[in-house]
């Protein structure tokens, strides 16, 4: 298939427009974009390959940004460190919120994360000898060892790394036999189990490893503003994320990539601009896209072109397959 | 091979970044960089405090820019001054994003007002980082001047400690023995809650409790229902809101009826437009200390007058101090002859004024606390009142000496400049 071979090409492409991001748009809002893309993406693992929404995902976001920022703060580690530290506090949180969370699904699924999202931000909230309370965890240093960070464009260069590890994380896990149970679980849960999986605990592990890279892009988020805030933990947060994972098509990792690029160019040159309603214009596109292309952005262009190449069924031409399209199709 | 050629891309793009950019370029060595001066205002255009500073502000700038224009002339170190805005909306992650982007992206020179304190505290971390000056008019919390002072940061109009050596320590010392505090729960209502205690009690009162209230709110019923019940009754309920939470609280006080049953009222900030707002009816007789009022005297009238023409209304101390402050830092520019940053802050350092605001003002060298005379207010009834928006008798001037809490207190609160 040519679309192996364009594989890498798409990846090579896909890097350097990570590498020259940052020379495109003002270096702070290419880290944005690379912590939402990353945050995105976990949100993806489950809600895209594992059927689950979370509406509660900014608990994990969040709590590892305050996680990193105390560390940081308070032992001084290299910000790698600490922002490693945050992912593992969002990963320790995900285990009983997930371990509750999984009895219930559809809806009642989502409505649980939220109740915990609101519950991890209420204790933020009232914390306020450790977090801040309405002030925020202001400070947070940028410490590598005696590298100046100060500059947003030379740290966006040494946070792309961890971005991107955090991507081809979620890309491997989707792509692992773990990955492969999870897309079977989405698509019908009941025939997994039959099939002698237990469900839940994949499930769980599932929000495990998504409240992991979550966290990750919380704790680098964190950092790069020298500043965790209770907007990290509120509930708008963990909406915005799932509108970039719609907006660029849920269940093909690339598409809330292209949504979270999307969607903080937009909000940044709204504002930019001077423009209040920057909601009204991103719930308005959210809609458009929920009407209308159903499939989000990516997903409704690999769908199109699946169809055609379907119409051609006996002579294939290959090559209109999407190279970056995950292999979600033989798993069902 | 092909993998070869695409880490060899990468690999080139990676040297080429790492070679580019170096940091922000600074300050030049004299003039006026960009030959332009840029005076940012980041402050609620919006929400709860757009009133009493907002946008009004803005205009207070560009009118002490064009007279500054009309005073120099030719001889003014540069004759392109812009005024430009963000609204931050009380939201301390917004105030840091955008504060980074006015200095970064928008090159200005100085950023000023930014009201809410924990949205203050966040804009001081950037002017630090950045090396631009920042003068905080519309915040209250003395952590501007204690803890989290540093070089670039000055605290222009007042902070907490003036609001409650004014008000805490005269309403004490006058019989209102016992109070019961209500505060906002973020830095501001924190600050003013320990602020006012401290004042209270070294005048020999006591805070028979004092209670967190969220911000914003608008239903204060819970503490106005608890006032009367605790034991022993306060003689005062301290409220600390500000902006448009006060006009709730204040309106909720007088439906309770808390002043019948022996619960007075005092308010920890109040701005000229939460008079305004409610009606001198609802605050009669409330004393408070104000920073500047309007009528107090021929030159702060004349001034009004002009703004009032402009904005079509009379002017809170929040707007004379933005006009003062972007005066102040347009003079010390005039004086170092160069916008860089580090000039600038030398010409203000020590630096002693007079001006519409600001009476016997000085600029602490050591805490960058601008110091200046405070007043003491009271609400007039509405029989008293003479003309629109003549609301306050002014009761007392505080010295600028007494005002402000001292230079070595700040310094023992934790403030190093340099560090």
């Amino acid at each position: 298939m040519l679309s192996r071979r364009l594989g890498p090409l798409w990846l090579g492409l896909g890097l350097l427009a990570a590498l020259a991001l940052p020379w495109l748009v003002y270096p702070p809002v290419a880290l944005d974009i690379a912590c939402w893309a990353l945050f995105a993406v976990a949100l993806d693992l489950l809600l895209g390959f594992t059927g689950l929404l979370s509406f509660g995902h900014a608990a994990f976001w969040g709590s590892s940004a305050y996680a990193t920022g105390l560390v940081a703060i308070h032992t001084g580690l290299p910000f790698p460190l600490a922002v490693l530290a945050g992912a593992v506090v969002a990963m320790a949180l995900a285990v009983p919120i997930g371990w509750l969370s999984v009895r219930r699904t559809g809806i009642y699924f989502a409505m649980v994360t939220l109740a915990f999202a609101q519950t991890i931000y209420f204790v933020v909230n009232q914390w306020g000898s450790v977090t801040g309370g309405e002030n925020g965890l202001q400070g947070v240093p940028r410490e590598l060892g005696g590298v100046d960070l100060s500059d947003p464009f030379v740290f966006y260069y040494w946070a792309l790394p961890i971005v991107l590890l955090g991507i081809a994380a979620a890309w491997r896990i989707v792509r692992s036999p773990f990955g492969r149970v999870l897309v079977a679980i989405r698509d019908n849960p009941a025939r997994v189990r039959a099939l002698g999986y237990p469900v839940e605990r994949y499930e769980v592990l599932a929000i495990v490893l998504s409240a992991g890279l979550a966290g990750l892009a919380g704790g680098l988020f964190a950092v790069g503003h020298g500043f965790a805030s209770l907007q990290e933990v509120y509930w708008t947060t963990s909406g915005k994320v799932v509108i970039m994972t719609v907006l660029g098509g849920i269940g093909t990792l690339w598409g809330p990539i292209l949504g979270a690029i999307l969607l903080v160019l937009l909000e940044d040159q709204l504002a930019t601009a001077g423009f209040d309603g920057i909601n009204l214009v991103t719930g308005l596109v959210f809609v458009l896209v929920v009407l209308l292309f159903r499939r989000g952005i990516l997903g409704t262009v690999r769908h199109l072109l699946l169809r055609r190449r379907d119409r051609r069924v006996p002579d294939p031409e290959p090559g209109v397959e999407p190279a970056s399209a995950p292999a979600v199709e033989p798993a069902r | 091979m092909r993998r070869g050629t695409i880490a060899a891309t990468v690999l080139l793009a990676v040297a080429l970044t790492a070679c580019g950019r170096g940091g922000p370029s600074g300050g030049g060595e004299g003039g006026v960089s960009g030959d332009k001066l840029v005076l940012a205002v980041l402050n609620d255009q919006s929400g709860i405090y757009s009133q009493l500073s907002g946008k009004n502000s803005v205009a207070a700038v560009e009118m002490a820019v064009e007279d500054f224009k009309a005073k120099y002339g030719e001889d003014a170190v540069t004759s392109n001054v812009e005024v430009i805005t963000a609204d931050h909306q009380n939201k301390p992650d917004i105030a840091n994003t955008k504060a980074q982007e006015l200095y970064d992206r928008q090159d200005a020179d100085l950023i000023l007002d930014v009201p809410a304190s924990s949205a203050a505290l966040a804009v001081a971390a950037q002017a630090k980082a950045k090396k631009k000056v920042y003068f905080n008019i519309g915040a209250a919390t003395t952590e501007l001047t204690g803890k989290q002072c540093n070089k670039y940061t000055f605290h222009y109009a007042y902070d907490t400690y003036m609001l409650a050596n004014g008000t805490g320590r005269t309403v004490t010392e006058k019989g209102g023995k016992s109070w019961y505090i209500v505060y906002p729960d973020y830095a501001f209502g924190q600050d003013m809650q320990k602020s006012f205690t401290s004042a209270i009690e070294s005048a020999g009162g006591t805070v028979v409790a004092a209670d967190p209230a969220p911000f914003p709110n608008d239903n204060f019923s819970t503490f106005l229902l608890k006032a009367p019940t605790l034991n022993p009754k306060p003689a005062v309920i301290g409220v600390m809101q500000a902006g448009g939470d006060l006009v709730n609280v204040v309106k909720q006080y007088n439906e309770f009826k808390l002043r019948d049953k022996g619960i007075d009222l005092s308010v920890g900030l109040m701005f000229i437009t939460d008079i305004h707002s409610l009606g001198v009816d609802a605050f009669a007789g409330t004393t408070f200390t104000d920073a500047w009022y309007w009528n107090f005297d021929e030159q702060n009238r004349a001034w009004a007058d002009k703004f009032q023409a402009r904005t079509g209304t009379r002017p809170s101390f929040a707007h004379a101090g933005n006009y003062s402050a972007a005066t102040q830092y347009l003079e010390a520019v005039q004086r170092a002859g160069t916008d860089g940053s580090d000039a600038v802050v030398a010409a203000l350092e020590g630096h002693k004024f007079n001006d519409l605001f600001a009476r016997n003002g000085e600029f602490r060298a050591g805490d960058h606390r601008m110091v200046h005379d405070a007043y003491l207010a009271r609400v007039k009834t509405k029989a008293e009142v003479g003309e629109p928006w003549d609301y306050e008798e002014i009761v007392e001037t505080i010295p600028a000496s007494e005002a402000f809490r001292p230079e070595s207190a700040s310094l023992a609160a934790g403030c190093k400049l340099d560090g």
